[in-house]
């Protein structure tokens, strides 16, 4: 601390605590007292600045740091101080800077240096991360938490083996070892052991187990550990006694089945028949033994095949429908990818129909009578199974009738719900539900399905309606405290809405909420750094540091940002302005006339909106709540750079759902648009490998063949011959005719009965030769072989659409003749009747 | 169904399964700090595919007045996955690791006045006892049933 009289420093060092036990208020009337005496003390100066930043005046909190450090540059204390202003404000870079500054002037401070590696660790610098504990650990090597910083430092740069030598060096120094089993110290030793299992040394592991085993609280980890060493030495007989005490502990964890069936050997695919029987002995004695378990139940349907599994599904499906257990459809359902058995389930079910109606029980012998409530879960299964294969009318059928059968209840409703939605009829759908909801209204799951429905027939006003249902009666928004409360699955339907009805600003609005969130959770684990040290929950915090370096790849991301990217390609090609889909084919004079009908349109909008959000504020202001000043989302569309924009969201993508064919599918829209050949060719090179059969890759071959040659001699040499090394990967061999290309893709997608094969097709045709009438009509033949039997599989609603969405934008004037046979394929599809 | 240990890739399913069940909801923030200071306290249920569709959220609480114990923070299972017992399933194995890790003797959890569903669930069939009720409890001011049960 810079030289201040007595009474001062003591006073700096009340404030000092102040900042450290969050007491902002008086540090900041503390520092105001020391500085009217000494205006120009720095190290003061700053930390009103830090008290002004807690006390929410972030302009004068920077203001008055930099002040302090421009009068005393020499001061740790002033760059601390700036340091942890900017770490408040989430800027790690250049907190970094500054604490590295303050690490110059005073190299063992402690408190810096422990700051220094937390940020260092939430950056991921786990090099420099270790060096600074090593620092620490030296300064203070009676500090538990200092060897534990630099073990986690070295296993998370890959090196357990370091890792575990430090965990040893520490083990050895303490004297006396907690005689009973103490938490911390258990997990610590389970830390290590965890490093000593990564290091594949499976005995080494195993021997630690042994020693350890007296201080370990938690036993569970311990016995599963030794499983699993156990099976991976080769030890079976010990592993399935170890696994079998698990199953004893546990009767519904798959994981212990699992190694069980691998102890005693059969835990490989392609089992024979001999080995099939003794695997569903296996289970037969394991459900006598453990009751209640629904894990030895279900899984021998997995393993079980031909007439095995006939006698163990009939089995299992009976009692479940006699106990009405709703999810059996859909636990079933995992096994039709096996079509003997999809087959198999589906013959059982209906002849469980059949007899129900005929004798009251599962079959016709006669021997029992089910409750009546048997007809009704059966009914409700075949339903579903119908719904499965998207015969619409078999599934309402069945459906129906167990409503008939039991008017009350909620899940036929909502499997009614499904089967709509399935067929394309989504306001039916959604009307279905919310009976569904009326008949249980305390009851938010089905309330969030009936809100989920109602977003997906774009009623926008009645899902907010009936989703805030729930929410606490204090709550001054309720609709934005969903997004508080990081309701992921309402922001992402949302934005899905609005995208569908070309709402872009407030769909991006959406999507980039969903970032948002993203990036809390990433900013989530920053306290844990220093509290997993000191609780030693050490196992479960390399579980975290691992998650968020993977967390972008998690679906709810994905989808935010495909959909993100999709709005701003569309903002990109279609800006503010531009006609809209509906205006394809107009005169000038139509078209003029209908701009203004919808500006009029819009005006009403407007008002109507405004008003309803002049209630709305007035109603959150009340209470409290902060209004949202661009509901619209402008901010996003406004933008000068979409591409940009969407290339931030693409970014993680390409890092953590690279294996994904859609990032690149998407980066290349991107890049081509961008007129960035070679970025577009690696896409194109990424997605060939991901699957070279994909259908909407043809599109974009062809689509980059065409750019290649416009740009012509402008190419740069560099980039030319690249892209002419890439060539015969690219368009297999066929050089630059892309006629041949298209034609012999067709011609190798014919097999395939590919729907979207066919889309492929016709775009590229039409593209190759623009403007034709001959490649019109060339392209509109390939999009009509849809209705050709072959094409059953995959033409699916959504196919379908897509398909009539490409002719529309061909210009074909087969787009009615086509909607007419789309309304036959699916009779309760809203969107092609006409 | 298989029933598992909760890890930290299950939090943000989890939320998902609470925001859809349950009108009581939490930010990420708190259920990383359930798995990063209990990791063995919580349990998830897991359908074929793998989706996360009931869960317990469990806790100790470390009050120094009193001994400690376990409570359970969250309870829910996705209505559509009724009648196979998942609620107890995942709550005797919660116990047994506040039992066997922690050497808790009870554990408490609050219910909803208005909620008799619930309140059948913990007292018919899970045996916990209510205990006393502790007035305007939630946020929006109900009261709520204190509910325990001894472990042994």
């Amino acid at each position: 601390m810079r030289e201040l009289p007595q009474k001062e420093a003591n006073l700096f060092k009340q404030i000092l605590k102040c900042y450290e036990n969050k007491q902002y208020k008086k540090g900041f009337k503390g520092a105001e007292q020391i500085l009217k005496k000494f205006p120009e003390h720095g190290e003061t100066l700053a930390l009103k600045g830090l008290f002004l930043n807690h006390l929410d005046k972030k302009e004068e909190a920077y203001e008055f740091v930099k002040k302090g450090l421009r009068h005393d540059l020499r001061s740790h204390v002033c760059w601390h101080v700036f340091g942890l202003l900017y770490r408040s404000d989430k800027n790690y870079e250049e907190a970094l800077k500054c604490y590295s500054q303050a690490l110059k002037i005073d190299k063992e401070n402690l408190q810096i240096l422990r700051d220094y590696s937390l940020l260092q660790v939430q950056t991921r610098n786990y090099e420099g991360f270790a060096e600074t504990r090593h620092i620490l650990l030296e300064l203070r090597p009676q500090n538990r938490q200092f060897w534990i910083g630099l073990a986690i430092a070295y296993h998370m740069m890959g090196k357990p083996d370091l890792g575990i030598k430090v965990l040893t060096t520490y083990e050895e120094t303490l004297k006396d070892v907690p005689a009973k089993p103490d938490y911390e110290h258990s997990e610590m030793l389970l830390y290590h052991n965890l490093m000593l299992e990564e290091t594949g040394d499976f005995q080494a592991a195993l021997d630690h187990l042994d020693t350890i085993e007296k201080h370990v609280c938690d036993r569970i980890a311990l016995r599963e550990k030794r499983a699993r060493y156990l099976l991976a030495l080769g030890r079976q007989e010990d592993a399935e006694k170890a696994y079998r005490g698990l199953v004893a502990h546990n009767p519904d964890n798959f994981a212990y089945f699992d190694g069980l069936r691998k102890s005693i050997g059969l835990g490989h695919d392609n089992l024979s028949a001999e080995e099939e029987a003794k695997l569903l002995e296996l289970f037969k004695d394991l459900q006598k033994e453990y009751p209640r378990s629904n894990a030895a139940k279900r899984l021998p349907l997995r393993y079980a095949t031909g007439d095995a599994f006939v006698k163990v599904a009939d089995e299992y499906m009976r009692n479940n429908l006699r106990k009405g257990v709703p999810s059996l459809f859909v636990n079933m359902k995992t096994l039709y990818t096996n079509k003997e058995k999809a087959q198999a389930v589906e013959k059982l079910a209906l002849g469980y129909l059949t007899a129900l109606d005929k004798t009251k029980g599962f079959d016709n012998s006669g021997s029992t009578v089910e409750p009546p409530t048997a007809l009704l879960w059966t009914l409700y299964f075949v339903a579903q199974h119908y719904d499965f294969k998207r015969e619409s009318n078999e599934a309402l059928t069945h459906i129906n009738r167990a409503i008939e059968h039991t008017p009350t209840l909620v899940e036929l409703y909502m499997t009614k719900g499904r089967i709509l939605k399935h067929a394309g009829d989504y306001v039916q759908a959604m009307n279905v539900l919310n009976e569904a909801r009326e008949l249980d209204l305390q009851d938010r799951f089905i309330n969030s399905k009936c809100s989920k429905y109602m977003l997906r027939a774009d009623k926008m006003a009645e899902a907010e309606k009936t989703v805030v249902m729930f929410a606490r009666a204090d709550i001054a928004d309720p609709l934005n405290d969903l997004v508080d409360m990081q309701a992921m699955w309402f922001i992402l339907e949302a934005g899905e809405s609005h995208l569908r009805q070309n709402h872009l600003g407030r769909a991006l609005k959406r999507f980039h909420q969903v970032e948002k969130l993203f990036a809390d959770f990433t900013e989530d684990q920053f306290d844990f750094h220093m509290y997993c040290l000191r609780k030693m929950t050490l196992r479960a915090y390399i579980s975290l540091l691992k998650l968020e370096d993977q967390l972008r790849s998690h679906q709810y991301f994905v989808r935010a940002a495909q959909n993100a990217v999709q709005c701003y390609i569309t903002l990109f090609d279609k800006p503010e302005g531009a006609d809209s889909e509906e205006m394809e084919g107009m005169t000038e004079a139509e078209k003029k006339k209908f701009r203004s009908k919808q500006r009029k349109a819009e005006l009403k909008a407007q008002k109507e909106t405004e008003e309803k959000k002049a209630q709305a504020v007035q109603e959150i202001t009340k209470k409290g709540g902060k209004v949202d000043e661009d509901p619209e989302g402008l901010k996003y569309t406004k933008t000068e750079d979409p591409l940009g924009e969407a290339l931030k969201f693409l970014k993680p993508l390409q890092e953590l759902a690279a294996d994904r064919i859609e990032t690149h599918l998407m980066g290349f829209e991107l890049y081509i648009r961008k007129n960035k050949l070679l970025l577009a060719l690696k896409s194109l090179l990424k997605s060939i490998k991901i699957d070279a059969n994909n259908a909407t890759l043809h599109e974009q071959l062809v689509r980059f063949a065409l750019a290649v040659q416009k740009a012509g001699t402008s190419l740069k040499p560099a980039v030319k011959s690249v892209i002419d090394k890439h060539w015969d990967t690219l368009f297999q061999g066929k050089g630059k005719d892309l006629k041949a290309f298209t034609t012999g893709f067709l011609e190798n997608s014919k097999t395939l009965g590919s729907v979207p094969h066919l889309i492929s097709g016709a775009i590229a045709v039409s593209l190759i030769e623009p403007g034709t009438e001959k490649s019109k009509a060339e392209a509109e033949a390939i999009i009509f072989l849809i209705a050709d039997d072959k094409y059953i599989g995959t033409r699916s609603l959504e196919n379908v659409l897509v398909a009539q969405k490409t002719l529309k934008s061909l210009k074909s004037s087969r787009v009615q003749e086509f909607r007419t046979k789309a309304a036959s394929w699916f009779p309760q599809a809203t969107i092609f009747q006409s | 169904m298989n029933i598992r240990e909760a890890t930290l890739d299950d939090m943000i399913p989890m939320q998902n399964c609470n925001l859809h069940n349950l009108p009581e909801n939490y930010q990420m923030k708190y259920y990383f700090y359930h798995s990063l200071t209990w990791p063995q306290l919580s349990y998830v249920a897991e359908d074929e595919k793998g989706r996360i569709i009931g869960y317990v959220l469990a806790k100790l609480e470390e009050d120094p007045t009193a001994e400690p114990h376990g409570h359970i923070t969250s309870l829910s299972v996705m209505r559509t996955y009724r009648r196979l017992g998942v609620a107890e399933k995942l709550m005797t194995q919660s116990q047994n690791a506040m039992r066997d890790v922690f050497n808790c003797k009870f554990v408490s959890l609050h219910v909803r006045k208005s909620n008799r569903a619930a309140l059948q669930l913990y007292r018919d069939t899970l045996q916990f006892t209510v205990q006393d009720i502790e007035k305007k409890y939630y946020a929006d001011g109900e009261d709520a049933y204190a509910c325990r049960k001894t472990l042994q």
